[in-house]
């Protein structure tokens, strides 16, 4: 596919999500794509060390969890202004992430992802037990939303919500593709083919994969800010290392390594297990029936089978 | 000529029907967010069919008269897994896609709590059943009442309790990380140091945990006189039996709200006998008003298996929305019907015995009362003993207090 062909399918995805709100009457899909937007930022965050790095990681909730307390408790305690806890979550969940990235990534493989998902399960614990400062499983209800130099827009108001969400996803998706089309960004692709040859041209590998991780992080961390803006309502449960895996899912269902996957994999996350409500019960098995079958049959995820089809498609021509 | 005047007649006849004014029944559609799947299914699931069974009596018995309109109910229940996301997403889809006012249900305090945090912006009204972490009724939060008392209100009863019977070190086993069954332990040792006694330990467990022997080891070897188990009704089974099989020979106490046939799945009869739940005066078989009694039947009729001692929360919420909607005389205006529920007299068709404020159902909080009981497990049936001190009206004082 040319290069224009991307550029103009990337716009007309835009277009469609700018002109989304006005599209869809029922105001619950709206609620469901705001949660999808954040999920694509979480998302867009694991690709850079799932997609691109080859690393699992499986703390992805965790950092959300770490950037939603992150924000909740400096307004509450220190009294900042909402637009600058949201600002700060990301710096402060990389600093976690610097803390926990040093010793893991000295780990390869499975290992890797066995000790990040220690971690998640650490930071779940810590925001269960920490009642006097998270109020543990309880919850922290009553978080506002953001107010201050743009008062004019009410943010109750979920399409401003959701505008307010789709321009960060824009941002966050454009900062990852500025990072993947860099040097930065070739070394990590060169990490996910050869590392040990990666290291015998001289690259400290480890710096690059540590910016990959932190930089995961800081996307999770400022997806778990807006979410907890949005829902003025956080717990550890929502934290938890089911959480990771549903991010792990969308870059691999979208598409890992690509910049399209995790936006469309955000969005089946969120929209199939709610489409699969009528299912009752049997809900959760199909869900997971189909996630099974779709990485054993789409292992490039959805782009990879449209770019084979596009592929196909050409060589009738 | 016979055959005129007859068509004449028929046509008569048919003329004075179509001029009857028509009664026709419009349906109220009433929402349920629980955990109808995962751990928390024991309580939320039997909650969505007690406001099932309740909607279908009410439908039975005429439907709900309203402002000179006839309503049937219908029930749209969604699963949120006691997950606040899910239960988030739960109730978005009922109010926004569905069109659904009234959501009852809530078994869980944080899927409860994530709903609580909007709801208050919502046209609806929001029925909180089983939940019973504290901070969920401290907002006054004008839309939303809870039938079940907030869980350190009964800790309290259940610690004065427990040290009345002469016990000075008791160990405690819960699910600790939960509020709710921490708040419970709180206020009990707040009771129980008054009369001298004290808490000699706190052991933890996971909702998913079945293994609990290093700490009932741990707790043997503390040599305390009395044992308290708060948690979900399967990991409480596994701790009884297996303080059985380690032999420890203490009085058990609990707060669970199982039901006989929830625990018979994971322990004996022989492993339960003698067993104490402390906890809101919830239906037993043998404790039950006539109420309860046939709530109990109807219920085993329709789903094939008794009811949890908890899920009249659900139930009581239904009658409880019946009697505001025909009192506040509109369906469409939530707000007096939010209104009407916080002037409402018990009804007469609740099965947990309430505890009226000034003689209503719910206080200024949106809280009710019941009162709390001592039930023992006897020959294979909680069987109630006796009531435990409660003072509602010095709790309520006591909630409006808080944030």
């Amino acid at each position: 596919m040319t290069r224009i062909a991307v550029s103009l399918l990337y716009a007309g995805a835009l277009v469609v999500l700018i002109a989304l709100p006005q599209l869809i009457s029922v105001k619950y899909y709206l609620h469901l794509s705001i949660l999808a937007l954040i999920w694509l930022i979480v998302s867009q965050g694991q690709n850079l060390i799932q997609g691109y790095t080859g690393y699992v990681s499986i703390v992805g909730a965790g950092f959300m969890g770490i950037g939603a307390y992150s924000t909740t408790l400096m307004g509450m305690h220190l009294g900042l202004p909402v637009w600058l806890t949201i600002l700060l979550a990301p710096p402060m969940t990389a600093v976690f992430a610097l803390i926990v990235g040093y010793p893991s990534l000295r780990m390869k493989g499975h290992y890797f992802a066995i000790v990040t998902l220690a971690f998640n399960l650490v930071i779940f614990i810590v925001l269960l037990n920490f009642t006097e400062l998270t109020q543990g499983e309880a919850g922290i209800t009553g978080i506002p939303k953001p107010a201050g130099w743009l008062e004019a827009l009410n943010f109750r108001d979920r399409e401003v919500y959701y505008y307010f969400v789709l321009a960060v996803a824009v941002l966050t998706t454009g900062i990852a593709w500025a990072i993947v089309r860099s040097r930065v960004g070739q070394i990590l692709m060169a990490i996910r083919q050869n590392e040990d040859l990666v290291g015998a041209l001289g690259v400290a590998a480890w710096k690059y994969k540590l910016f990959a991780f932190v930089a995961s992080a800081m996307f999770a961390g400022l997806g778990g800010a807006l979410y907890a803006h949005y829902q003025s309502f956080i717990n550890p449960e929502v934290f938890g290392v089911a959480q990771s895996l549903d991010a792990i899912l969308a870059v691999i269902v979208g598409g890992s390594g690509t910049l399209a996957g995790p936006m469309i994999g955000a969005f089946i996350v969120i929209f199939l297990p709610e489409y699969l409500r009528f299912a009752d019960s049997f809900r959760l098995i199909i869900y997971g029936l189909l996630l099974v079958l779709a990485t054993i049959f789409m292992p490039r995820g959805i782009v990879g089978l449209a770019q084979d089809l596009g592929a196909r498609i050409a060589g009738r021509r | 000529m016979k055959r005129t005047i007859s068509t004449l007649a028929g046509a008569a006849v048919a003329a004075l029907i179509a001029a009857q004014p028509v009664l026709a029944e419009e349906t109220l559609a009433i929402g349920v967010s629980d955990a109808l799947t995962g751990g928390a299914a024991v309580y939320g699931l039997p909650q969505a069919n007690a406001v099932k069974l309740a909607a279908s009596e009410i439908n039975a018995a005429g439907g709900i008269s309203v402002g000179g309109e006839t309503y049937m109910l219908e029930v749209i229940a969604y699963d949120d897994k006691g997950n606040p996301t899910e239960a988030t997403n739960a109730v978005r889809k009922l109010i926004d896609r569905d069109g659904v006012k009234y959501i009852l249900g809530f078994c869980c305090s944080g899927a409860t709590g994530a709903v609580a945090s909007f709801i208050e912006y919502e046209d609806a009204v929001m029925l909180v059943g089983n939940a019973a972490e504290r901070s969920i009724t401290t907002r006054e939060i004008p839309n939303l009442t809870r039938t079940r008392p907030p869980a350190d209100y009964t800790g309290a009863a259940a610690g004065a309790f427990v040290a009345a019977k002469g016990h000075k070190r008791v160990a405690v086993l819960g699910a600790l990380d939960v509020g709710f069954y921490a708040s419970y332990v709180d206020a009990f040792e707040k009771e129980l140091n008054k009369a001298g006694g004290e808490i000699v330990t706190r052991e933890a467990f996971a909702l998913k945990d079945r293994d609990m022997t290093p700490q009932l080891t741990k707790i043997r070897g503390l040599e305390a006189d009395a044992l308290l188990v708060v948690g979900y009704v399967e990991p409480a089974a596994f701790i009884y039996r297996q303080s059985v099989e380690l032999g420890l020979d203490l009085p058990r106490y609990g707060f669970t709200s199982g039901s006989e046939e929830q625990f018979l799945r994971v322990a004996t009869s022989e492993q339960m006998e003698g067993v104490w739940d402390l906890r809101p005066t919830e239906l037993t078989l043998l404790s039950a008003t006539e109420n309860g009694i046939a709530y109990h039947e109807n219920y085993a009729a329709a789903y094939g298996i008794s009811p949890s001692p908890s899920s009249p929360y659900a139930y009581d919420q239904t009658y409880a929305l019946k009697d505001a909607l025909e009192a506040a005389g509109t369906v469409e205006d939530t707000a007096a019907v939010a209104r009407a529920l916080r002037e409402l007299a018990v009804p007469d068709e609740v099965v947990m015995q309430y505890l009226p404020i000034d003689g209503k159902m719910f206080d200024r909080n949106g809280q009710a009362y019941t009162s709390n009981g001592a039930f023992q497990w006897r020959d294979g049936n909680w069987t109630f003993v006796q009531d435990l001190p409660s003072d509602p009206v010095a709790y309520s004082e006591f909630l409006s207090t808080l944030d």
